[in-house]
């Protein structure tokens, strides 16, 4: 059956199951990767993936289910999981579907020519980028990883009150990761990579800088050792900064405030970070891979500042969190997948960029450590808390330059102090993922070490 | 799920352009969610994952094709799509003989997990709530989830292996806040078997609700942990996530097969204290990470892969057995069909030894004893890794002394095996969900209690 035919048959069968409303949310994408390994090509992988989510107002409930096979049978398995799952939820906030934003903003986020990209392209430049990078430097002892791709999506929300809203979305990606060693029979082993996408075409992605970066990121670490635990004025790179942010991105969801998982509760209008800070949801901005026209819902997207120079504005909500908190909603509707419910979400998250670059914050600090890489970032964070203690990975500074690599520290703070302790904000934010940050240099962490 | 003819059909074109091997891993998957928040049911999700992955292999080039549309139509046309990936060759002969493989189930079910449970699985998650939410006025807030799979696959190849096996799944999650003032501290429990709804009903409720809210309580009360280097007891149970990122990540052929470990090469040398004796054994009667069969059909096993320090072993898949000429030892393992098999752990511990918890706090004059652990990450290629401390408390003078938060524990792989310096007669296993190339799978982390005679502690210095 095709997605059409299945939906319609599907809320036919659901009007006489007794469903007063219905919705689905279908999703589907296509990609195909590649990486090589010593010349050779190691994996090839071509995926095709679908799935739809139903969702259905019965009995006063809004009830949910899914599937991946689209079929007759299909059709009585959803509807009565559905049915099931409305009848023993026990929140009492009424719930309705939506018909639809009066206007739709445009985002470019798909390029007929990237999808056309034909597979030799991708096994060349696999190959290519490995054979750079071990040319590059003798160093490198081994390209564990050189692997592009390229994919497409799209996602079709089509609901009993009239909304039909469809995106598409596609990208390209080329990223390696190496092992270096000071020499042949060297102990110590240094890991390093980089990645670049684009969303246009695949021939914009620059696969030697991308290697010969991975292949810097690698090296700059060799004769890694710890420092004397302490307290250190610490410089979070962008990509650092970037990875702290999104384990604390759900602060700013309503969802979490309202359930008591956030520590911003109650401070809407107050100072919750220095006067340096302003962070912003934007999905309609060009260039960013996360950017999207509509939210899980259906409704219209728009940017909001969530924080203005240090004071908290709004939270990010959906149409029930809104209703709730008598707030606007911000269209940040989301859903994990096409299995999950609707929740709420970022889009594209950034603190807003300073002006001072990466090399004018590390000529500004006399003593200090410069992190490039925190580990362990699923277990090592606390968002209820906002307390973190991470292994990481990065530079000593002494007198304003780079002296040597370090490892094996940990640093360890709080989100909430260290967003009121920041003195400086980069000039740097890369946009590759849902959230972004800029660098951050921040006047004290802890760090342990020896 | 598929039909024998429809298989051999597929396997045929996969082998068109000259592959050595092709395998079918069909997936046929039912699961359910509850999320109770606060005590009341908030969320109730079911869904079904359908889908087939193909892969086919030549010397140490593979391809891996997955899709939804079961279609036969559809998978021979991905198949051959998949198939022009192998350059070179002409048709690889030979009929394919399908013979259905006998599989011995070790693990029984008595009660299958399915919507009708639901109601009285929210009663037990009501329970945990009461629990946890009355264990301390500073409770603020309780988030409950159960979840249940059923996870039916069917494994072919042009081996003539045809295998097919359903694995249920039924855990329970519950994590507790703690408030003191501006003080937020969270606690978690999460108890999980390969087993039915009958792992609920079984199951001391009670006693993990209170674990989770004596975490959270214990940690909001908590001053920082110290900084530096120290001895570290680590308890038993889930503390076993210790061996299985500082070691057991690196003992996968997918990294020693390309030489990106530094476990690669070094078999029968000594690679921890002689006190350690570590094992993954996929055998074990409804265990969390335990199978019948992997995800690539063969039955899984026990391997020792440390003996009284000595490496004896490594966990192999399919294609490490090609890369490293040894045999696989039943560890292929992935999510669903969205991801080609990899070496993967099952259930993973370090084996008794001889000293009692007491007696490894009693001989431990000023230390870090970790209790409850929570996650963890590891670089296989240096073997850094480091994972977060749930619950921990100063050791001083031997005895157990005041609560601290926030530590996280660093080290290097064969440097912390080797500094293991007592290890305790408890042995238990923890449940987890481990994450790598093949997804996120089912693994126990299990071990007694045991003694790392210095590890860097990351703490907050000053505080």
């Amino acid at each position: 059956m095709n997605i059409g035919e299945f939906q319609e048959a599907l809320f036919a069968k659901g009007r006489e199951a007794g469903f007063a409303e219905m919705e689905i949310y279908y999703a589907n994408g296509r990609s195909v990767s590649v990486s090589v390994l010593k010349g050779e090509i190691d994996e090839y992988k071509n995926a095709q993936t679908g799935g739809l989510s139903f969702r259905g107002l019965i009995g006063g409930k809004m009830g949910y289910s899914s599937t991946e096979r689209l079929d007759q049978e299909s059709i009585d398995y959803l509807l009565e999981e559905a049915r099931s799952n409305a009848e023993v939820l026990e929140n009492e906030e009424p719930e309705e579907l939506f018909a639809g934003s009066e206007r739709y903003h445009s985002v470019n986020t798909y390029s007929p020519p990237l999808i056309g990209t034909v597979p030799d392209q991708l096994i060349e430049a696999a190959l290519s980028m490995e054979r750079i990078a071990l040319d590059a430097d003798p160093r490198i002892d081994m390209v564990r990883r050189s692997a592009t791709s390229v994919s497409e999506s799209e996602v079709l929300i089509v609901n009993t009150k009239g909304l039909n809203c469809h995106r598409q979305h596609s990208s390209a990606s080329a990223s390696i990761y190496v092992l270096a060693k000071e020499s042949k029979d060297a102990k110590e082993t240094v890991t390093g990579g980089w990645f670049d996408f684009s969303l246009r075409s695949f021939d914009d992605i620059d696969v030697e800088a991308v290697a010969l970066t991975g292949v810097r990121e690698a090296v700059s670490k060799l004769g890694a050792n710890t420092v004397p635990s302490d307290n250190y004025p610490v410089i979070l790179r962008n990509d650092a900064a970037t990875s702290l942010l999104s384990s604390f991105a759900s602060v700013f969801s309503a969802e979490s405030v309202d359930k008591g998982f956030s520590r911003l509760k109650g401070k809407l209008g107050e100072q919750v970070a220095g006067g340096n800070i302003s962070i912003i949801d934007d999905p309609l901005m060009e260039n960013a891979p996360t950017s999207k026209a509509f939210d899980a819902e259906g409704s219209a997207t728009a940017r909001h500042e969530l924080v203005k120079d240090g004071r908290l504005l709004t939270f990010l909500h959906n149409r029930k969190t809104a209703r709730k908190a008598g707030a606007a909603n911000t269209a940040n509707a989301a859903k994990g997948g096409y299995k999950g419910m609707v929740e709420v979400s970022h889009h594209n998250l950034y603190i807003a960029p300073g002006t001072d670059s990466l090399d004018e914050i590390i000529r500004g600090t006399d003593r200090g450590i410069l992190i490039v890489e925190l580990q362990g970032l699923h277990a090592g964070t606390n968002a209820t808390s906002g307390s973190f203690s991470l292994a990481a990975i990065g530079y000593l500074i002494e007198h304003g330059e780079i002296v040597r690599p370090v490892n094996q520290i940990t640093v360890s703070g709080n989100f909430f102090e260290l967003l009121n302790g920041i003195e400086t904000v980069g000039d740097d934010p890369r946009f590759i993922g849902s959230c972004t940050s800029p660098t951050l240099k921040v006047s004290s962490l802890s760090v342990s070490g020896a | 799920m598929l039909q024998e003819r429809l298989i051999i059909n597929v396997l045929t074109a996969a082998l068109e352009t000259g592959a050595d091997f092709a395998e079918i891993f069909a997936e046929d998957k039912i699961s359910g969610r509850l999320e109770m928040v606060g005590g009341i049911l908030e969320s109730s999700l079911s869904g079904r994952d359908y889908g087939v992955g193909i892969r086919i292999l030549k010397g140490n080039f593979s391809v891996y094709a997955f899709t939804n549309d079961s279609s036969e139509s559809n998978l021979v046309a991905v198949a051959r799509s998949a198939a022009a990936a192998i350059r070179g060759g002409g048709a690889s002969s030979g009929v394919i003989d399908l013979r259905r493989a006998v599989i011995d189930n070790r693990h029984s079910v008595a009660i299958m997990p399915d919507s009708s449970q639901k109601k009285r699985a929210i009663e037990l998650m009501r329970r945990a709530h009461s629990t946890a939410a009355a264990f301390d006025p500073s409770i603020a807030q309780t988030k409950i989830h159960a979840t249940h799979q059923l996870q039916h696959v069917l494994i072919a190849n042009t081996e003539g292996l045809l295998a097919e096996d359903k694995r249920v799944y039924t855990r329970l999650g519950i994590s507790a806040v703690a408030e003191d003032g501006d003080q937020k501290q969270s606690g978690f429990s999460g108890p999980g078997a390969y087993a039915g709804h009958e792992f609920l009903e079984g199951l001391d409720i009670e006693e993990h609700a209170r674990k989770a809210s004596r975490i959270a309580v214990t940690m909001v009360k908590a001053g920082f942990a110290p900084s530096g280097r120290l001895p570290v007891v680590i308890d038993n149970g889930f503390g076993g996530v210790l061996f299985h990122e500082a070691c057991g990540h690196g003992l996968e052929s997918t990294s020693v097969a390309p030489g990106s470990s530094v476990f690669a090469g070094k078999l029968g040398e000594r690679v921890a204290s002689p006190l350690v004796t570590a094992v993954d054994d996929g055998t074990i009667a409804n265990a969390w990470g335990s199978l019948n069969i992997d995800d690539e059909g063969a039955r899984t096993q026990r391997n020792v892969l440390i003996e009284n320090g000595i490496l004896k072993g490594y966990l192999i898949d399919r294609m490490g057995s090609r890369r490293m000429g040894m045999p696989a030892t039943g560890s292929g393992r992935r999510q669903s069909y969205k991801f080609a098999p990899a070496s993967r752990m099952n259930n993973t511990f370090i084996c008794n030894g001889t000293s009692t918890r007491e007696e490894i706090i009693a001989n431990t004059e000023y230390g870090i004893y970790a209790k409850s652990m929570g996650g963890g990450s590891v670089n296989t290629a240096t073997s850094d890794f480091n994972f977060a401390v749930q619950e921990a408390y100063i050791i001083r003078n031997g005895k157990i002394a005041e609560p601290v938060k926030g530590a996280t524990l660093i080290g290097k792989g064969i440097d912390c095996l080797s500094k293991i310096d007592m290890v305790g007669n408890n042995l238990e296993h923890g449940q987890g969900m481990c994450g790598s190339v093949s997804g996120s799978i089912p693994v126990n982390c299990g071990q007694p209690t045991i003694r790392v005679s210095e590890m860097t502690v990351g703490g907050r210095k000053g505080e």
